[in-house]
């Protein structure tokens, strides 16, 4: 099997794994690094995907605390206040860098300054962005400043799971797969980053890229890493249904809700009166997005299973010059925004959760970093608007620099233990062997419904109670299926699928012991059975690591309230 | 919302194997779908690879037009599956295969390596021209940005590349979205690789022959066309300025009655950015790398201006025709005037008027006009009459030419062309080829 040998080995290549690679290579370009992408250069990841924008504090009239206490409050005070703490801080240095150092452009004001917008939920309006396609200029211009580096990239090669050394307690590398050709080939490194974003797609709706299939928190969790807050699921309000289209939950920015477009269920009920009649759909999308879920629950939902979001009466102009982008992608299907109810659903879009990591991305096995959404805690229960983009910037840039830092004193390079290597290796390849079995095509489809309706948006005891059962029964039929007539093993489309099917199961095995753990409703966690957010409950987190049968073993901790206090957010 | 009733279509898949090898071929797969409206390429490619050939190979990311992955030709054009509807495709049938001009993985997967090596050569990327602690102050409106738009929008998806008929034709052409990418950082004030950029991009800006595919193609709206023609503008100023890094290469390589021009007047068009010159640490850092590439690349540059102009006189087939200027009263002796001539011209099928601008000197004596070419003779540049100087300017790169045509100054190899004139019933014509 062929061995490439690193200093720094980063598994992923959206913002937070690019960021990383920047800042590493710039504290000392004689590192050699090693980046593995499952997609083509740059194009991966959620970070490109990013249409809204990047929260940071430019303006003297704002301050990072304000910046910190919209955090905290958004996130329902369980976030880590230390991660926090530094996003808000990091972000303005991070986001000059990205205008001075890598020569991203964003939109100015007339006097030619940063523009900032407001979003959801910030008392100031900090969001710096470009146009509607943000995460294009970021991860465009990163990209060749990759390019420009000695930093060399491994394209359309698959991470399938960490390495360890005997012990268990160090990371020495990660197997990987060339997508191209279909080859195994082992990396070691001096030090790993996982950065390969998070990406529910395992739920009938969701807002990333397929190509996302929670790779990262599957392999931190087999591998063993101590994961936070992973019932912290975050669904988007309004998805575009299209039917029977991978397109389906592709999001109709928040804006729309903003400028004061309704939600309609099948009656034609403003059902938001019911839910939130103070804020109605100006809500926080968490309220919007259960709300949305309960009337289709109760059976008032429109013609393809979601309900309505209707603009038409904001004037057809209005919405065409100020949403072209929401404009467009509706009439790509026929769907008129501007004059005409559009149908959408919530989508699972962002996971709080991951690897327990600090502010300098350590996790709790040596040698192994973590970034972005792979990594939990700096959102606490629920994220806000631009502070997503942000977080993969800002802890990617402390991941490089800290893995820098961490190589400066002599580390070596380990060997991997070759059994390891040949027994993950040999179950990869099970399946071409076998001539009967499911497919995982099919499977991948039952997980997805089995998500949506017991580990989703509304969630109960018995539920998810049954869930961790399917799960495992999934499981047990993962492991029979056959690939007959999938051809060789070079571009095998359905062989990856097949692959990503662990990770995704594994995500939902800690998403539905997290979530039957938290006994309240807290941010985007909503149980049916326990509706109350029950601050006497006492703040908390849980923590969670792989149990010797696979299954999570649970730790509920309290929130360490190092710089504010709830009492002092709502203030 | 539309609903359209379900509809049957062949879709003729290109299918290579590489454990087989060899030149491929088209599967025939016939799909059924309740309603192309909500139906996209690359539905119907998940589709057809989940109910008829588990095998199928395409590329996908993030299937919403962001990521500039699933790039391929339909129908003969290129186009992104994620952002093409069924239902807008005419016909029974729908071909889909690989973008043209890259090597084929696997049916209609394709090796981009090409697409970025080309992307990497242009220096396609951002150098602070000098370290900055603060974002650069810029206007949205400012001249740069306008100029510089939403070009900056690509996703390197490589529709332009496969569409165009020159890119696997010339060895060293960068191809639409890598001089695209130069172009923004050409007209981006705060770069600092500006000539190291431009010498890069010199021999390949000049392959391009304006077909305007990658403009048509493009699934961001974005046009290389204009940013390719932008550079050419660009470097045919930039070579000939004092002090050029550029131009000190290429000095050696001019004709010899090429000297610097006196003085350099800003050309009139409106896509020229205020640039600063590149620092010299950054100079230092790129030169080394380019020099042999700008000497090379500017021997291109030069072979083909020259060749056009060789070649020029020799594509001009019309028959000679006499062309009234105007009443020769109107051209009082001791002046030089403008006139436009217009004329009628027949290529082939096509019809059109000719309206071009002519210089009329009359001079001391009473019957003799000399009529001039307005083109300038070194690179065709528009001249245009100075009355206060009395000298025929060119804009471009500084020439002068005396009333009587004979350079004065500047790069011109040449007196200016003259018409063969005659004066009949009081008007003046000119023998136009």
């Amino acid at each position: 099997m062929k061995k490439i040998r690193t200093d720094i080995l980063i598994i992923g290549m959206g913002g937070a794994a690019q960021l990383a690679a920047l800042n590493a290579f710039d504290a000392n370009p004689d590192l050699n690094i090693v980046i593995v992408t499952k997609a083509l250069q740059g194009k991966g990841g959620c970070s490109r995907m990013v249409q809204g924008g990047f929260n940071v504090v430019l303006n003297s009239a704002d301050s990072h605390e304000k910046h910190l206490r919209d955090t905290l409050k958004g996130g329902q005070y369980i976030n880590n206040q230390e991660l926090a703490k530094t996003l808000v801080e990091q972000a303005t240095p991070t986001i000059k860098e990205m205008e001075t150092r890598y020569g991203c452009f964003f939109d100015r004001y007339p006097d030619g300054t940063v523009h900032q917008k407001p979003f959801a939920g910030q008392s100031f309006d900090r969001t710096v962005h470009k146009g509607d396609l943000t995460g294009i200029e970021i991860i465009s211009r990163t990209t060749e400043q990759i390019m420009k580096r000695d930093i060399r990239i491994l394209e359309e090669c698959r991470a399938l799971d960490l390495l360890a050394d005997t012990t268990g307690r160090e990371i020495v590398g990660a197997l990987c797969v060339d997508i191209k050709q279909g080859d195994f080939f082992v990396v070691e490194a001096a030090a790993t980053l996982v950065a390969t974003g998070g990406g529910p797609t395992s739920y009938r709706f969701f807002a990333p890229g397929p190509e996302k299939t929670l790779d990262g928190m599957g392999m931190l969790y087999r591998a063993g890493v101590r994961m936070v807050d992973m019932e912290m699921l975050q669904f988007h309000p309004t998805g575009l249904i299209v039917p029977g289209s991978v397109v389906a939950g592709s999001l109709l920015e928040e804006g729309l809700r903003g400028a004061g477009a309704y939600m309609l269920n099948s009656l034609g009920e403003r059902y938001m009166q019911r839910y939130d009649p103070v804020k109605m759909e100006r809500t926080t999308r968490d309220v919007m997005s259960r709300s949305s879920f309960l009337e289709m629950m109760a059976g008032r939902d429109c013609e393809h299973g979601g309900v309505d979001m209707m603009a038409a009466h904001l004037g057809a102009e209005f919405v065409e010059k100020n949403f072209p982008g929401m404009y467009t992608r509706c009439k790509l299907f026929g769907y008129d925004l501007a004059r005409k109810p559009v149908p959408v659903s919530p989508a699972a879009h962002f996971m709080m959760g991951g690897a327990v990591i600090d502010t300098a991305c350590h996790t709790s096995l040596e040698r192994l970093f973590a970034a972005g959404e792979d990594a939990g805690g700096v959102h606490g229960a629920n994220r806000l608007g631009g502070n997503g983009i942000a977080d993969s910037c800002v802890y990617g840039r402390q991941a490089g620099k800290s893995m820098a830092q961490y190589l400066k004193q002599e580390r070596g390079i380990p060997q991997a233990d070759e059994r390891q290597i040949e027994h993950l290796a040999a179950n990869y390849l099970a399946p071409f062997a076998r001539t009967s079995g499911p497919s995982p095509l099919t499977l991948r489809d039952e997980l997805r419904e089995m998500n949506w309706t017991h580990v989703g948006i509304a969630r109960t005891e018995e539920k998810l109670q049954q869930a961790i059962d399917i799960i495992e029964k999934i499981h047990e039929e993962v492991l029979m299926v056959q690939l007959t007539g999938t051809g060789g093993r070079a571009y095998n489309m359905v062989w990856q699928d097949w692959i990503a099917l662990f990770n995704m199961l594994d995500v939902s095995r800690m998403i539905s012991a997290s979530a039957l753990q938290r006994q309240e409703t807290r941010g985007a966690h909503f149980r049916l059975d326990y509706p109350k957010q029950d601050d006497r409950y006492g703040l908390f987190n849980i923590f969670l690591n792989r149990g010797a049968n696979g299954k999570p073993i649970l730790e509920k901790r309290p929130v360490a309230l190092k710089y504010m206090r709830p009492t002092d957010v709502v203030n | 919302m539309a609903n359209h009733a379900p509809k049957t279509r062949i879709i003729k898949v290109f299918r290579y194997d590489p454990a087989v090898g060899g030149p491929g071929h088209f599967d025939r797969f016939e799909l059924k779908t309740d309603d192309e409206s909500l139906t996209t390429i690359l539905d119907v490619l998940i589709r057809l690879q989940k109910t008829q050939d588990l095998s199928l190979a395409f590329r996908y990311a993030c299937r919403v037009s962001m990521c500039g992955s699933c790039g391929m030709v339909i129908n003969g054009r290129e186009a992104l599956a994620c952002k093409t509807i069924l239902a807008d495709l005419k016909g029974e049938e729908v071909t889909i295969r690989p973008l043209n001009h890259f090597p084929v993985v696997k049916d209609l997967v394709v090796d981009m390596e090409p697409f970025f090596r080309k992307y990497e050569e242009g220096l396609t990327y951002f150098h602070a021209a000098r370290e900055r602690s603060e974002p650069a102050i810029i206007r949205p409106d400012s001249r740069e940005r306008r100029v510089i738009e939403s070009s900056t929008e690509c996703i390197a998806c490589g529709c332009c590349v496969s569409s165009c008929t020159m890119a696997n034709w010339h060895k060293d052409y960068l191809g639409p979205a890598a001089l695209n990418r130069v172009f923004t950082l050409l007209a981006d004030s705060r770069d600092g690789l500006h000539e190291e950029r431009l010498a890069r991009s010199l021999g390949s800006c000049y392959h391009c022959r304006t077909e305007l595919n990658c403009t048509e193609v493009c699934p961001k709206e974005i046009s290389a066309t204009r940013a390719i023609k932008y550079i050419q503008r660009l470097a045919a100023k930039e070579v000939l300025k004092p002090g050029s890094t550029v131009r000190s290469d290429l000095r050696e390589l001019m004709p010899p009655q090429s000297t610097a021009p006196a003085a350099l007047t800003p050309e009139p068009e409106d896509l020229l950015p205020a640039v600063p010159p590149p620092t010299l640490a950054s100079r230092r850092e790129f030169l080394s790398r380019t020099t042999l590439g700008i000497a090379a690349l500017t021997i291109v540059f030069l072979g083909g201006v020259l060749a056009a102009t060789a070649l020029a006189p020799t594509l001009r087939k019309r028959p000679e025709k006499w062309v009234d200027v105007g009443q020769a009263e109107d051209f009082p002796a001791g002046s030089v005037k403008t006139a436009q001539i217009r004329y009628p011209v027949k290529d082939g099928f096509y019809e059109s008027t000719v309206s071009k601008p002519v210089f009329v000197s009359h001079q001391e004596n009473p019957d003799q006009f000399t009529v001039f070419n307005s083109r300038c003779t070194h690179l065709g540049c528009m001249l245009h009459w100075d009355d206060g100087k009395n000298l025929f300017i060119c804009d471009c790169h500084g020439g002068q030419f005396k009333p009587d045509g004979v350079v004065k100054a500047g790069p011109p190899p040449r007196s200016m062309d003259r018409y063969l004139t005659m004066v009949q019933d009081g008007h003046l014509f000119v023998q136009e080829a």
